[in-house]
C-alpha cells in the first residue's frame, strides 16, 4: 500500500445557537436570552439557561459554545466569591466588567468561544449594559444583542431604542431612556420576531430585570404574570425573572 | 530570663514552651529604637508625620525617606528598620496596581494592609529543598493611611503580621509619650489643619533636637488631592502656625 498524506484537524468548538439581549434603562437593566440549545439541525435541549444571576446587582448572559459558556460563568462566580471574602463586599458591576475582560484576554490564544453581555446596576444607581467579544474587548452601552439572531435584533433595537433613522416631530425630542414596560415589550417582540425567522431561536424566553434601590420602575412589574423575585438581600438592588414561551418549531 | 530564651530564640518559627515566638518579639522591640512616627485620622483625611534623625550636619536631610506613596489614594509612614519597609511597600504597590488593573477600581485601605501583613508572616517559609526567601521577620512597623468608599482610614501593622485600625497612632522611640498626648488631644471632629498641628506638636514633644522643616516630614491623604507629601515651604508654614 502506498503512503498518502493524511490531514488531521482539531475542532474543540461547537456553535450552540440561541440569542441573548440586554437593554439598560435609567434605573434598571433587562437581560434576556432564549433557552434553546442546538447543534446543526438538532435541538439538544429546549431548556438550557444562558442568563445567570451573579450578584444582587449583576446578571451575565453568555452565548456561543455552551460548554465554554457554562465553564466561564462558573469561573466568574468563583472569582466573585473570592473577591467577597477578600474585600468583604459584592463586586461592583464596573469591576465585574473589567474582571471579565482580564479573564477572557488571559485565554487570548485558546479563547472561550463565548459572547458575553453583562447587565445590572452601577454604583451610582444607573442601569448598565456591558458587551464583550470572545477575547475581552468591552464597552458600556444602552443596548446590545448577540448570538444567532444578533443581525435580526440589533437593527430593530437601533431603531427602537436609539431612534436611528427616525426624526422627531417638530418641537419634540426622543427620550434618553425608555420606561421599563416599553423595554419589556421590545424584548418580547425581539424574541418572538427572531423565533419566526431564525431556526436556532425559540422554545422559551428568560428575562432578568435588575432594579436599582427603591426604583419607581417596580410599578411596571406589579401585574406581570409568573414573575419571580431572585433577590438575596434586603434593602438593595432587586432581581426578578420573567419567563415566556416561544414557538417550539 | 535569657537562659530560658536561649533555646528558643534561634529558630524564627519555633514556639517557646510558653507559646512565644522570640524573634518576632525582638522584631517588635526593634521598632522601639526607630524614629517617632505619628498618624491621625480626621473626617477630612489622614495626616502622617515622621521625625527625621539628622545625625550629622553634612547629611542631606531631604534624602531621608520615611513616608512613601503606595497608590494615589494610599500613603505609608514607617518606623524601625526602614530598609525592610521597602520590600513591604513594593509588595503593597504591586498589590494596589494589580487590583486597579484587574478590577478598574481603587483597592480598599484594609485590603492593601491585609496584603502587607500576609507578606510579614512569610519569614522562614521555604519550599522543601530550597532556602527560605525571608530569613527573619521584618523589623519595621507601618502606619498605612488612605481613603476609600468607607472614608479616611489609618492602619497600624507590626512584624507579627497583626493590623489594627486607629483614630490616631504613634510608633517608634517616642511612641509612649506621643500616644498619651494623642489620647489627650485627639477628638473625632478634627479638621485637617488641627491634625497637622497636633502631629507636629506631638513630634516636637518627643524630639531631642529643635523641630524645623528639615527634621520632620508631613504627608496627608485627602479625597480632593489624594496622597501628598507636604513640601518644605508649606511644612514651614504649618510649623510657624504652631
Amino acid at each position: 500500500m502506498t503512503q498518502r498524506p493524511q490531514q488531521h484537524s482539531f475542532n474543540p468548538y461547537t456553535e450552540n445557537g440561541g440569542t441573548i439581549l440586554a437593554i439598560a434603562g435609567a434605573d434598571f437593566s433587562v437581560i434576556a436570552g432564549d433557552t434553546r440549545q442546538s447543534e446543526g439541525y438538532s435541538i439538544q435541549t429546549r431548556y438550557a439557561p444562558k442568563v445567570f444571576r451573579l450578584t444582587d446587582k449583576a446578571v451575565l448572559a453568555v452565548n456561543g459554545f455552551a460548554a465554554d459558556g457554562n465553564m466561564f460563568v462558573k469561573k466568574v462566580r468563583q472569582r466573585l466569591e473570592w473577591y467577597r471574602h477578600a474585600h468583604s463586599k459584592d463586586m461592583p458591576i464596573r469591576a465585574i466588567a473589567r474582571l471579565i475582560q482580564t479573564m477572557l484576554y488571559a485565554r487570548r490564544f485558546f479563547p472561550y468561544y463565548v459572547y458575553n453581555i453583562l447587565g445590572g446596576i452601577e454604583e451610582d444607581g444607573t442601569g448598565a449594559v456591558y458587551s464583550f467579544d470572545p477575547v475581552g474587548s468591552y464597552e458600556r452601552e444602552a443596548c446590545r444583542a448577540a448570538g444567532a439572531a444578533q443581525s435580526l435584533m440589533q437593527p430593530f433595537l437601533d431603531n427602537q431604542i436609539y431612534f436611528k433613522n427616525q426624526t422627531p416631530a417638530p418641537g419634540t425630542s426622543f427620550p434618553q431612556h425608555l420606561p421599563l414596560n416599553t423595554v419589556l415589550s421590545l424584548v418580547i417582540d425581539s424574541f418572538t420576531g427572531a423565533t419566526e425567522r431564525h431556526i436556532e431561536v425559540g422554545d422559551s424566553l428568560e428575562m432578568y430585570v435588575v432594579l436599582a434601590r427603591e426604583s419607581p420602575s417596580i410599578q411596571a412589574l406589579q401585574n406581570i404574570v409568573g414573575i419571580q423575585e431572585r433577590t438575596s438581600t434586603a434593602d438593595g438592588e432587586r432581581i426578578f425573572v420573567i419567563r415566556r414561551d416561544l414557538k417550539k418549531d | 530570663m535569657f537562659l530560658t530564651r536561649s533555646e528558643y530564640d534561634r529558630g524564627v518559627n519555633t514556639f517557646s514552651p510558653e507559646g512565644r515566638l522570640f524573634q518576632v518579639e525582638y522584631a517588635i522591640e526593634a521598632i522601639k529604637l526607630g524614629s517617632t512616627t505619628v498618624g491621625i485620622r480626621t473626617p477630612a483625611g489622614v495626616v502622617l508625620g515622621v521625625e527625621k534623625r539628622v545625625q550629622s550636619p553634612l547629611l542631606e536631610a531631604s534624602s531621608i525617606e520615611k513616608i512613601m506613596e503606595i497608590d494615589s489614594h494610599l500613603g505609608c509612614a514607617m518606623s524601625g528598620l526602614t530598609a525592610d519597609a521597602r520590600t513591604m511597600i513594593d509588595h503593597a504597590r504591586v498589590t494596589a496596581q494589580n487590583h486597579a488593573f484587574t478590577y478598574d477600581e481603587k483597592i480598599k485601605v484594609e485590603s492593601v494592609t491585609q496584603a502587607v501583613c500576609d507578606l510579614a508572616l512569610r519569614f522562614g517559609e521555604s519550599v522543601h529543598d530550597e532556602e527560605a526567601m525571608m530569613s527573619r521577620p521584618f523589623g519595621v512597623a507601618l502606619l498605612i493611611a488612605g481613603i476609600d468608599e468607607l472614608g479616611p482610614q489609618l492602619y497600624h501593622t507590626d512584624p507579627s503580621g497583626t493590623f489594627v485600625r486607629y483614630e490616631a497612632k504613634a510608633i517608634g522611640s517616642g511612641s509612649e509619650a506621643a500616644q498619651q498626648e494623642l489620647q489627650d488631644k485627639c477628638h473625632k471632629q478634627m479638621t485637617l489643619k488641627e491634625a497637622q498641628l497636633l502631629t507636629l506638636r506631638v513630634l516636637k514633644q518627643v524630639m531631642e533636637e529643635k523641630l524645623d522643616q528639615h527634621n520632620v516630614q508631613l504627608a496627608q491623604v485627602t479625597s480632593e488631592k489624594g496622597f501628598e507629601i507636604l513640601d518644605e515651604s508649606s511644612l514651614k508654614q504649618v510649623i510657624e502656625e504652631m
